[in-house]
């Protein structure tokens, strides 16, 4: 199950009321106009509990996502990029997020560096639905799985810091 | 139109979205950094923070300033730094140090552990006010309970400060801690003046304040203010009011009670409230002239009623019972010091028994009337002898001493007996002045009962021999009996006894002097006496002999058978006389006591009994010849007795025998003028004639009447001896007659009595 700190964060998402998906067209607008307010609320919160950790930007239509993510380890910052598209599904399908850069690094991880989520964060989504979104599945599912195999990966020396200009900012 | 705006919309929330992501973290420091960071910084001098007591808050002095006076703002300008410490969280030693900041600024200041604004001064100040006005008065100390503050501060800081601004009252000036409004003063003031109108007796100022339920300050402060109608006695809380009311009274009655009776008790006066009588008594009549006594004060009018009466007594010769005279309170010590006073001056004129002063001529008197009996004493102790014997037993215990003991004792006996001599004399020798030096004697141990004696009283051993050195002639009870009529006249009984102890010692005094005297005269009438007894004895045998001679020759004109019957008469009265005379020299000779003049036959045996030997047996002898008839013997028997006791027989002087004869007949003569019994107007008449005829004297009983009456026939007339014979006749009829001629014959002699006495007459002139 996710931890407490997780919980909270969560509670703290507003919760999706439209379920539609990028076919229907008009409701469609509202669930995003939805996922940009509850992504907006996430990343303020991140940002005032000094935990911001990705960047993520959309196409016009808002089916595809792409962005960065990272992570702290030992006073080093691991940066990723990070994209998904929107399932024709959505939202009862949760969208597949992937690393392409840790593509063949990791176990947890389907082909074209699609991370492998737990087996908890399906049920819970599917339980969720339609009240889940985009900043839920970042919150519940990216954040829990950076967390657990970042330090790993680091560890195992798969990963490599690199110097960044941006880190001295 | 819809659509559209949908994505514009999301283009903006798309744009803001990036905005959000772009603007700048936060820079969240975990509290653990912070703490870290911050004390990283105060040590560095770079930041000036004060920590909150649970240290999760800083807060910058000023902060702390601006809370701290908040709080006071709040707190209505009083905080304690105690409290400010709690609610503001910080430390009180930070506290403390900034306070002292505010307290710079003057407007606070610090009292006791808080922090005090002037403003809040002033509204205790209302406070105050409002409450002095409810109250009246107002003290300190209930303030600072009150107010929970110093009474320094409160003083100067809140009272006097606002004083007549503030607070209308005014300031107790005995007590400055003490304030009270106009109008209290006022009401206490005139609730005190009522109750000193009030009193009328000394009352304790403890009693006043309680009754009036004030402070005594308060009362001692305005008591002075009041005019009141007293005094204090003082300004302690033990002092007592003292009206003056009561003052005046009690002068006014110690006034009227002196006047009245010139004298001041001191019990009465402390029962009045007076604390020092005496010093009360001096000041209040300073111009009267006192007498301080023991327990009271008496003035000079009784002491110059004291001195009148004193004199009047000297000079009336009475007494003076002081005690009548002086006020009943007076102690037998304030009598005692009065009377000594008094007596100073008259010491020599009085005596004193307890309280009664008698004029010393009071006393003489009584002495005087007690002088008979001292006279009677004397002389008869000195008369029975006792007093010579007691002489003789203290000489003999005297040279008892002499042979026993040392020189001393001799010299102390000699001394006493000087003393004793010296006394004695000094008495005989003047009665007023030898009274001088007794009387101081007296004076000394007026209730001693060694009065007579203390001059024997300093050698102790010869004390127990005091009753044997001084015989007691007058006794208490003589004297008593004496003084006690007079002296219960005045009504003095109860000093009969030391009157009579007094007077009895003087008096013992006087008698052993008197019997002393008496004793010497009868020492030396006893060597006269018995010269003179020797020669009267003498003289008298003499006589009686000459008389029975005389007798004799008479009796021989009888014829010599009627001569036995003649000398055994005479021989029996005359002889007997004679014996009787020896017998009373002889007894006197032998230290016999003889108290009759006429003996009877058994005194005169009983004598002789007594006598010594050699006086015994002629007067034994002398007895035997009474019985007999034979004057011869008698006439030798009388012989040896004279010459036993030195005696001489005079010789008889015939002119002598004639006068006798003559003196005789006169004798019977004037006997028989006087006498009226028939029967011896005849025996006398008998004896007469026969005198008168023969020139001779008869001794004769009544029985030898007829015998002379034949006699004297022949010399007498026919008719005188007829008048002779028949009287005779009639007193012979009267003596044998029986009862009822007796009256009738008795008248007859009567008638005759006359003649026969005439007889005599008649006789005579023929003759």
């Amino acid at each position: 199950m996710v931890d407490e700190g997780t919980r909270k964060t969560l509670s703290s998402i507003p919760l999706m009321k439209t379920k539609a998906g990028p076919r229907d067209k008009e409701l469609w607008t509202t669930r995003l106009k939805e996922e940009y307010q509850a992504l907006i609320k996430y990343v303020q919160n991140n940002k005032e509990a000094d935990n911001d950790w990705f960047r993520l930007e959309s196409d016009k239509t808002g089916t595809r996502w792409f962005g960065k993510c990272w992570y702290v380890h030992n006073l080093l910052k691991y940066e990723f990029d990070l994209e998904f598209d929107i399932p024709v599904t959505y939202p009862t399908t949760a969208p597949e997020l992937a690393l392409p850069g840790l593509d063949g690094k990791t176990a947890k991880m389907y082909r074209g560096g699609k991370i492998c989520l737990t087996d908890h964060f399906k049920p819970l989504w599917a339980r969720n639905v339609p009240r889940f979104g985009i900043a839920h599945a970042m919150a519940l599912g990216l954040g829990p799985w950076l967390a657990v195999e970042v330090p790993e990966l680091i560890e195992r020396g798969v990963v490599k810091y690199q110097e960044k200009s941006e880190e001295a900012k | 139109m819809a659509p559209s705006t949908d994505w514009d919309e999301i283009k903006r929330l798309a744009a803001d979205f990036q905005k959000a992501q772009l603007t700048t973290t936060a820079q969240r420091l975990s509290e653990r950094n912070c703490v870290e960071i911050v004390s990283k910084l105060i040590e560095l001098k770079l930041l000036d923070v004060i920590f909150t007591v649970d240290g999760k808050e800083y807060l910058t002095p000023q902060q702390l300033i601006k809370e701290i006076k908040d709080e006071l703002y709040v707190r209505g300008g009083r905080v304690n730094t105690v409290e400010l410490a709690k609610e503001l969280n910080v430390d009180l030693n930070q506290i403390n140090i900034y306070a002292a900041d505010i307290v710079k600024s003057k407007e606070v200041q610090l009292v006791a552990g808080s922090l005090i604004t002037h403003y809040y001064l002033e509204k205790i100040a209302r406070e105050i006010n409002e409450k002095l006005q409810l109250q009246g008065q107002i003290t300190v100390g209930d303030l600072t309970l009150q107010y929970d503050l110093p009474a320094e501060l409160l003083q100067h800081s809140v009272l006097e400060k606002y004083l007549g601004k503030l607070i209308c009252g005014r300031q107790d000036p005995s007590d400055p801690r003490i304030f009270y409004t106009e109008e209290y003063i006022t009401r206490t003031k005139a609730k005190i003046r009522g109750a000193l109108m009030g009193l009328l007796k000394p009352t304790p100022i403890s009693l006043i304040i309680s009754h009036c339920n004030l402070a005594e300050r308060l009362f001692l402060y305005l008591f002075d203010q009041l005019n009141a109608p007293g005094v204090l006695t003082g300004r302690q809380s033990g002092a007592q009011y003292v009206p003056s009311c009561y003052t005046k009274s009690q002068n006014e009655w110690v006034m009227n009670f002196y006047k009245q009776n010139n004298y001041l008790e001191y019990d009465a006066l402390t029962r009045l409230g007076i604390s020092d009588p005496k010093g009360y008594v001096k000041r209040v009549l300073s111009n009267e002239d006192l007498t301080f006594l023991r327990s009271c004060v008496i003035g000079s009018q009784i002491k110059q009623q004291l001195e009148n009466a004193l004199e009047e007594c000297i000079a009336s010769k009475s007494y003076l019972d002081v005690v009548s005279l002086l006020p009943s309170v007076l102690s037998d010590e304030d009598i005692d010091n009065v009377l000594e006073t008094l007596l100073k001056d008259n010491l020599k004129s009085t005596i004193l028994f307890e309280k009664t002063v008698f004029s010393n001529q009071f006393i003489e008197n009584l002495r005087q009337a007690c002088m008979p009996i001292v006279q009677k004493n004397a002389e008869t102790i000195v008369n029975s002898g006792k007093y010579q014997q007691f002489c003789l037993e203290k000489q003999l215990a005297k040279s008892e001493n002499q042979h026993q003991s040392h020189s001393f004792v001799d010299h102390k006996a000699e001394r006493r007996e000087e003393r004793r001599k010296k006394a004695s004399s000094g008495k005989v020798g003047g009665g007023t002045q030898g009274r001088e030096t007794k009387t101081k004697a007296v004076k000394k141990h007026p209730r001693s009962k060694q009065t007579a004696h203390d001059s024997d009283s300093d050698e102790a051993p010869s004390a127990s021999k005091k009753n044997q050195d001084i015989l007691e002639i007058v006794s208490n009870e003589d004297v008593e009996s004496v003084i006690k009529e007079s002296l219960e006249n005045e009504g003095l009984e109860d000093l009969i006894d030391q009157i009579a102890e007094y007077l009895q010692g003087h008096l013992n005094q006087t008698a052993l002097a008197l019997a002393k005297e008496l004793a010497e005269k009868l020492l030396q009438d006893a060597n006269q006496n018995r010269k003179q007894t020797h020669s009267s004895a003498q003289d008298r045998i003499n006589v009686l002999i000459n008389d029975i001679k005389l007798y004799e020759k008479g009796l021989k004109l009888f014829s010599s058978d009627q001569h036995a019957q003649f000398i055994k008469y005479l021989l029996k009265s005359f002889g007997s006389d004679i014996l009787s005379e020896f017998c009373k020299y002889a007894a006197n000779q032998c230290n016999l006591s003889v108290q009759v003049d006429v003996l009877s036959v058994d005194q005169r045996n009983k004598i002789m009994n007594d006598l010594s030997d050699e006086y015994m047996k002629p007067l034994r002898a002398l007895n035997v010849t009474l019985g007999e008839q034979n004057i011869e013997q008698f006439y030798q028997a009388v012989d040896v007795c004279l010459s036993e006791c030195g005696m001489i027989l005079k010789k008889v002087d015939k002119k002598k025998d004639k006068i006798l004869v003559q003196n005789h007949r006169e004798k019977l003569i004037s006997e028989l003028e006087n006498c009226e019994e028939p029967a011896l107007v005849l025996h006398l008449v008998v004896l007469a004639l026969f005198t008168i005829l023969n020139q001779n004297m008869l001794h004769a009983s009544g029985r030898q009447v007829p015998i002379i009456i034949s006699f004297l026939k022949s010399q007498l007339k026919e008719e005188d001896f007829e008048k002779l014979q028949k009287y005779h006749e009639l007193v012979a009829a009267y003596l044998t007659a029986s009862d009822e001629h007796r009256s009738s014959i008795e008248e007859k002699l009567k008638e005759d009595m006359p003649l026969i006495k005439n007889l005599v007459a008649e006789v005579k002139k023929y003759k």
